[in-house]
């Protein structure tokens, strides 16, 4: 008997109506767990190569794991993969909330979506029937009025709706997909697939929870879990949220800023998480924030999420629409050079009510200034938009006029890199892209391994794909039990690429892949200073499924295959070694602060990416897995399609 | 000697909260970073700036009047 999960995947074609439900058994979710290398699978097995990641020959994978939806924090969580748009590779984003847990108890593990309808459409789903209803009525409104829509014509207000926004509908690149309204599947422009499809949203309710091998086991591990939250590493971050890190940042020379020109940034404290919690909480003005002011994912402890209200002033927030993150505040404001918190604040509510990724968004406009303040772009490039570093409002304007595709915002809806071939003049010289996707916020000139992930990562540069350099360098000390399970007993120098850091990138990679896999979340799951480290993750598939013969060495495999099934997906795409590339600007020095004068270096990035290579089991001249890795991690079906 | 400090983030509330992390404290001459720490009674992982340039060695002495900011940190996203 199963625990944890249906053994249910709904496939629907949007092309013909239809709907199929396959039901793989045990050892086809012990191979994936769920998540991004279910997905995987799928967009392998059933996508041709080439296909216009715009067209019907896309497939949109929505997929939960094992232990979605377990009374457990960190556990709601959501992959949305595709081919994207933005990179012609691999497209993945997670994203968290009420929806994925609710997605589990309507009756399904994960939805394989082909096809385009031939009009605006949504998925109702609920205990296990599933219909498609018509979508016209909500096609070009924005996601607050969608949820609130679809929940009174289908007459349940618990109903979780996952959904595109205006900007997903007009195929923005780097369109998201999204719950309750603030809870993003943001990158890699999934929503600009689901809007190519016609699929304005996907409808859930239910109570069909799968029951869980042993629930004392995970009651006590959930448990261990909200004792612990406020003397572990992650106190801060449930108070202040993740701009909790603005300051370390700053401190440590990592916090881009001026469009990735300087690692420090002078108003950085006008717009970190306690001025955050201070001023612009949902209750601040009562000392009440903690209460209202923070929002949480399905049966999450943490409650990390900001709920931003904003009453007066020029730039006016809507608490449904949530609160920005770290990666939103430092894109909309240190990359800008911005340091007005309630035009940051606004900036991202147009995003959550239109659809669109903060991070991509905010690197692509903080691109357009750096042209600007160059003298490459004029006002009448931009629409009589004044895109001096600093310019609050028109970075609110210009957000506004890429998610609806005007004048100038239309050319950036394209992106910073199809933005810069369009435009020219040399304004390419000032992207920081990683195969067509922009860098979020942590500086690959000082943490050297996010230089090598973001240039190796099959979709593009990611923040969350591993653990980043401090916990093997400085922090050391303070995890040597937990990362003692995952082989690593010596700290690396700071700032170095040596090969035992290459060793510690690699195999936090494959942790994180499974962790992507598993759908949990990497604040409250991880290697090292999170709430639960490598062994309580065992734990909690173990008490869940019931599978006890699953160990850690299940979970690198895991994680090595998705990365290595995302890597044959970009094979077949062309996409190799020579699209693993650094953006030239990171091979200058920063400016200004303590990191002043940092830079990456050409021959040792290209060593240390040989090393990689080498550690991956790959072609060392391509870059690709071989056909023994792809047999070793039983994928030789895999290895017949590149 | 007395020094500035400034907490960040959780470890705001090692400081009464009217104070929002920001206060002077007198230590003896010679003390060092971690003296200062088990002053305010911080043991879990820190970054620590001195006068704005990050320190990572805890046994640096302090001088009169420096501005010591710590900030209590993670991965963040």
């Amino acid at each position: 008997m199963a625990h944890g999960y249906h053994g249910k995947i709904l496939h629907v074609d949007l092309t013909k109506g239809k709907f199929l439900v396959e039901e793989p058994g045990e050892s086809f979710y012990r191979k994936y767990l769920g998540g991004s290398a279910l997905a995987m699978h799928y967009l392998l097995r059933d996508m041709p190569a080439n296909a216009d990641p715009l067209g019907p020959d896309n497939i949109l994978v929505f997929a939960l794991s094992v232990v979605t939806g377990a009374a457990i924090s960190g556990q709601s969580r959501l992959t949305a993969a595709a081919k994207s748009p933005l990179t012609g590779a691999i497209g993945d984003s997670q994203g968290g909330g009420f929806f994925p847990a609710e997605l589990k108890f309507a009756g399904f593990d994960a939805l394989v979506i082909k096809g385009k309808s031939p009009k605006p459409v949504y998925i109702w789903i609920k205990d296990g029937q599933y219909e498609l209803r018509d979508a016209s009525h909500l096609w070009g409104s924005i996601t607050g009025e969608v949820e609130k829509a679809i929940r009174t014509e289908l007459e349940d207000k618990k109903i979780e709706v996952l959904q595109i926004g205006p900007a997903g509908e007009k195929a923005v690149r780097f369109a998201g997909i999204f719950s309750n309204s603030n809870r993003a599947n943001g990158r890699t422009g999934m929503g600009a697939v689901m809007g190519s499809k016609n699929l304005k949203a996907v409808a859930v309710r239910g109570k069909n929870r799968p029951s869980i091998a042993d629930k004392s086991r995970l009651t006590k591990l959930a448990k261990w879990g909200t004792e612990n939250l406020d003397e572990s590493d992650i106190a801060g971050l449930a108070k202040f949220g993740t701009n909790e890190t603005t300051g370390a940042n700053q401190a440590t020379g990592t916090l881009p800023a001026y469009n990735y020109n300087s690692g420090v940034f002078e108003g950085w404290e006008k717009i970190d998480g306690p001025t955050m919690y201070d001023t612009v909480l949902r209750g601040a003005a009562e000392g009440n924030q903690d209460r209202v002011g923070r929002d949480t994912c399905y049966a999450c402890a943490v409650r990390c999420k900001r709920v931003v209200e904003i009453n007066n002033g020029p730039y006016q927030v809507d608490p449904y629409y949530g609160g920005p993150e770290y990666e939103t505040t430092s894109t909309f404001g240190n990359y800008c050079a911005i340091d007005d918190l309630a035009a940051i604040c606004k900036a991202n509510e147009i995003c959550n009510k239109y659809g669109l990724d903060t991070i991509s968004c905010g690197a692509t406009i903080s691109w357009a200034f750096e042209a600007f303040n160059e003298g490459k772009l004029t006002l009448d490039d931009t629409d009589g938009l004044d895109l001096s570093w600093g310019n609050a409002d028109s970075m609110v304007k210009l957000t506004e006029k890429i998610a609806l595709r005007e004048g100038f915002g239309d050319i950036l809806a394209e992106g910073s890199e199809r933005a810069a071939k369009q435009i020219g003049r040399g304004t390419e010289a000032y992207l920081i892209t990683f195969k067509g996707q922009e860098a979020p916020a942590h500086m690959p000139r000082v943490k050297r391994s996010l230089a090598l992930v973001y240039a190796a990562n099959p979709f593009g540069a990611d923040h969350q794909s591993h653990e980043h350099d401090p916990v093997i360098e400085d922090d050391f000390e303070y995890y040597t039990e937990r990362l003692g399970v995952m082989g690593f007993t010596e700290r690396t120098e700071t700032r170095s690429l040596s090969p035992e850091k290459i060793r510690f990138t690699v195999a936090s990679q494959r942790l994180y892949s499974a962790m992507d896999s598993l759908t949990i979340c990497q604040f409250v799951f991880g290697s090292s200073w999170q709430l639960y480290g490598p062994e309580d993750i065992v734990e909690l598939v173990q008490s869940v499924t019931g599978w006890e013969d699953f160990s850690y060495a299940d979970i690198e495999k895991v994680g090595e295959r998705r990365i290595n099934m995302m890597r044959a997906f970009n094979a077949r795409e062309g996409i190799d070694r020579k699209q693993d590339l650094v953006p030239e600007k990171l091979f200058k020095p920063l400016k200004g602060g303590v990191s002043d004068g940092w830079k990456l270096d050409k021959a040792e990035f290209g060593s240390a990416l040989d090393k990689y290579y080498e550690l991956s089991g790959w072609e060392i001249a391509s870059g690709l897995p071989t056909p023994a890795k792809l047999k070793e991690l039983e994928l030789e079906w895999v290895a017949d399609l590149i | 000697m007395d020094i500035q400090v400034e907490l960040f983030s959780i470890l705001r509330d090692k400081l009464p909260p009217e104070l929002k992390g920001k206060t002077s404290l007198h230590l003896n001459e010679g003390a060092t970073l971690e003296d200062l720490l088990q002053e305010l009674g911080i043991s879990r992982k820190v970054v620590i700036s001195v006068n704005e340039v990050q320190v990572t060695d805890h046994s640096r002495k302090l001088v009169n009047g420096e501005k010591v900011m710590i900030f209590s940190a993670v991965g963040g996203g």
